[in-house]
């Protein structure tokens, strides 16, 4: 989940140089299409996971053109107030239109477990492991191979030079926050049969990915995943065996130490997915 | 003539004016944002119908009543904004709240100052007891049990059943810990070992590695002090890791929002025992307006401030317009101390020196998606001794 999230906040980084404080609210706008497809319309599980990411990639569209167009020539501080805004207006919302009743999207596989001697794990838990790989791989093919995804390459590394070439700089910035969207309601489809869903379930995700994304080294996408493992392990060795009140800090006490020992991040370079 | 005409009018209008009195202003105050928004949505949709109840039947000696709401996010210094819009902007006579037990702590000093009674409807931290009353605060009552006199009963009840040890699992806020403290009193004085405690923040997606840490305690039991928001994906969870603990609860796990929240497999929650003071079914008819309204079982937060709306403050201002002739501030606290009502869906709704009302405790069992009350006990102080 930490990771997906993460590689969608780390894309945004890379290729349009910004942090979106609204991306954990994709993730619980992503999981209101998946529990609205699932439930409300009673489609299929396959088919309601890759609805979610549909909307979403329309609601990245969107969010590009009417947020985040306007505060991109602008200084970092606008940007973070506006994205920031974004999200407590989108929770907000949320709560408002959609209500603060927790919604449940049970499967299948959520309630059916797996039991290899005393290790017990729901089916739905492999299932989120072995699609994230396969989401992951699918996301480094397109970065690597596509027309597209070299664009966005190429933008990180050089965003004058690529205006200067002819490379569409802002349909590539449309893709990228279209494909975060996409990403972050992938997560939330494979992940909400196994929690709730709730209006303000985006707010700490975005901070974790956030953390990831710093740790992993700025807008490096395989660091903000390889950071996200981390965190994700580190949180639950701490839960399990320090104090589960205080993992999360513990979590962030990891990235303060990664930073002071390594300002640029774990697997740090310049900035660029 | 036209000109005794009009001034016939405009007496006949100012005399129908003076005729009907203004309304008596009652302000709630609950989370109605943030990660606990779920308990002011809930606060906001029982107070509306409680009012349109008490409106329909023709208001308070005639007055009707209006409500108005404020957000104290669960926050202690939310709540004293919540506390200054209710009496500064909105202008209201007394005050329902705060639902959650950091923001009641947090609003108490500031009604003390202001001279506003606020009746609270579920706030369980024992501090606020002592605080009430003769312990300083002249402007705060409770209806709703505290943990320190709900946790003996609840322990003896735990020993009877042949428990000898466990943990405590509580939400990493004032009600959490404040029901933690109050339990490892109690299971000291019942003969039960407290094998660890562990705190969560609510919301929390995933119970797994607290629960590892559980299944490592081992103790016989577990009681959390959890709302059914995060009970339902614990429950989950719980049986997902295959522990086997008897599982007895505060807050609202054994409820039937719990239950609508399992409703796929509402066995998660078979054998959970939960001690409170409400419960569906204790007032059918208002089960009955709350599901044909919001499609959903009552929650527990919204129909207890319905309750002290119905049962505390309306027998108050009745009392403060009969003998005062008015329902001021300072009418309706001196009133709320004389409130005797012996019928509440609660129980009986009575303050004492501390302005803490002994309702009833409800121990109640969740089987087949089904809750059951296993005892309604009556309350009293002797209880704390």
């Amino acid at each position: 989940m930490y990771a997906m999230v993460a590689a969608g906040l780390a894309l945004m980084l890379g290729v349009a140089r910004l942090i979106n404080f609204a991306h954990g609210e994709f993730f619980m706008l992503g999981a209101y299409a998946f529990w609205f497809a699932y439930r409300e319309l009673g489609l299929p599980y396959p088919l309601a996971a890759l609805l979610a990411p549909a909307v979403m990639v329309v609601f990245g569209v969107a969010y590009q053109h009417s947020v985040i167009r306007a505060i991109l020539p602008r200084s970092w501080h606008v940007q973070l107030i506006a994205t920031l805004a974004t999200s407590i207006v989108l929770t907000n919302l949320a709560i408002i239109v959609l209500g603060t009743q927790p919604k449940e999207v049970p499967t299948a596989l959520s309630s059916r477990i797996l039991d290899v001697g005393g290790l017990r794990v729901a089916w739905q838990r492999l299932l989120v492991l072995g699609a994230s790989l396969v989401i992951f791989w699918g996301l480094h093919r397109f970065v690597a191979r596509t027309r597209t995804g070299k664009a966005m390459r190429a933008m990180s590394q050089n965003r004058e030079a690529c205006a200067v070439v002819g490379v569409d700089v802002q349909r590539t910035a449309m893709v990228t926050f279209a494909l975060s969207a996409a990403l972050a309601a992938a997560a939330a489809a494979l992940v909400s049969p196994l929690f709730n869903i709730f209006p303000d379930m985006g707010t700490t995700l975005t901070l974790k990915a956030f953390a990831a994304v710093v740790a992993g080294g700025f807008g490096y996408v395989n660091g903000a995943i390889a950071a996200s493992f981390l965190i994700g392990l580190t949180e639950a060795l701490a839960g399990s065996y320090v104090s589960y009140a205080y993992k999360d800090a513990i979590a962030f006490l990891i990235m303060i130490a990664v930073l002071l020992w390594r300002p640029q991040g774990l697997f740090g370079r310049r900035i660029g997915i | 003539m036209r000109l005794a005409l009009t001034v016939a009018t405009l007496l006949f209008l100012a005399f129908s004016a003076g005729a009907q009195a203004p309304p008596i202003r009652i302000g709630f105050a609950s989370a109605m944002s943030g990660p606990a928004a779920i308990t002011g949505e809930g606060v906001r949709w029982g107070a509306t119908l409680a009012v349109e109840e008490i409106n329909a039947k023709g208001g308070v000696a005639g007055r009707k009543i209006e409500a108005f709401f404020a957000d104290n996010k669960a926050q202690p210094g939310e709540a004293v904004s919540a506390v200054r819009k209710l009496a500064d902007v909105d202008q209201v006579d007394v005050i329902i709240g705060q639902t959650h037990s950091g923001a009641c702590l947090g609003a108490m000093p500031v009604v003390k100052e202001i001279g506003i009674a606020m009746v609270v409807e579920s706030c369980s931290h024992p501090k606020i007891r002592e605080l009430s009353g003769k312990g300083g605060n002249e402007w705060t009552f409770r209806v709703a049990l505290d943990d320190e006199i709900m946790a003996y009963t609840f322990a003896r009840y735990m020993a009877r059943q042949g428990v000898k040890t466990s943990s405590v699992l509580a939400m990493n806020n004032d009600f959490g810990r404040g029901a933690a403290t109050a339990y490892e009193a109690a299971f000291k004085k019942a003969g039960i070992q407290l094998v660890s405690t562990e705190f969560f923040d609510p919301g929390q997606p995933d119970y797994r590695p607290v629960l590892t840490r559980l299944k490592r305690a081992n103790p016989e039991s577990i009681l959390g002090v959890i709302l059914a928001s995060d009970g339902a994906p614990f429950m989950r969870q719980f049986r997902e890791l295959g522990l086997t603990q008897k599982v007895f609860s505060r807050g609202s796990l054994g409820s039937a929002e719990f239950l609508h929240q399992v409703r796929d497999n509402p066995k998660v929650g078979d054998g959970v025992i939960e001690a409170s003071y409400w419960i569906t079914g204790l007032d059918p008819e208002w089960d009955k307006k709350w599901t044909e309204r919001h499609k959903i079982p009552p929650r527990i937060h919204g129909s207890l401030a319905a309750i002290t709306l119905k049962w505390a403050v309306v027998p108050a201002l009745e009392i403060a317009l009969k003998k005062h002739g008015k329902a001021d501030r300072k009418a309706i606290r001196d009133a709320l101390t004389e409130v005797d009502v012996k019928d509440s869906p609660l129980g009986p709704i009575k303050f004492d020196a501390n302005h803490q009302a002994w309702i009833n405790m409800i121990l109640i069992e969740m089987r087949d998606g089904q809750l059951r009350i296993l005892e309604k006990l009556p309350t009293s102080p002797a209880l704390l001794n």
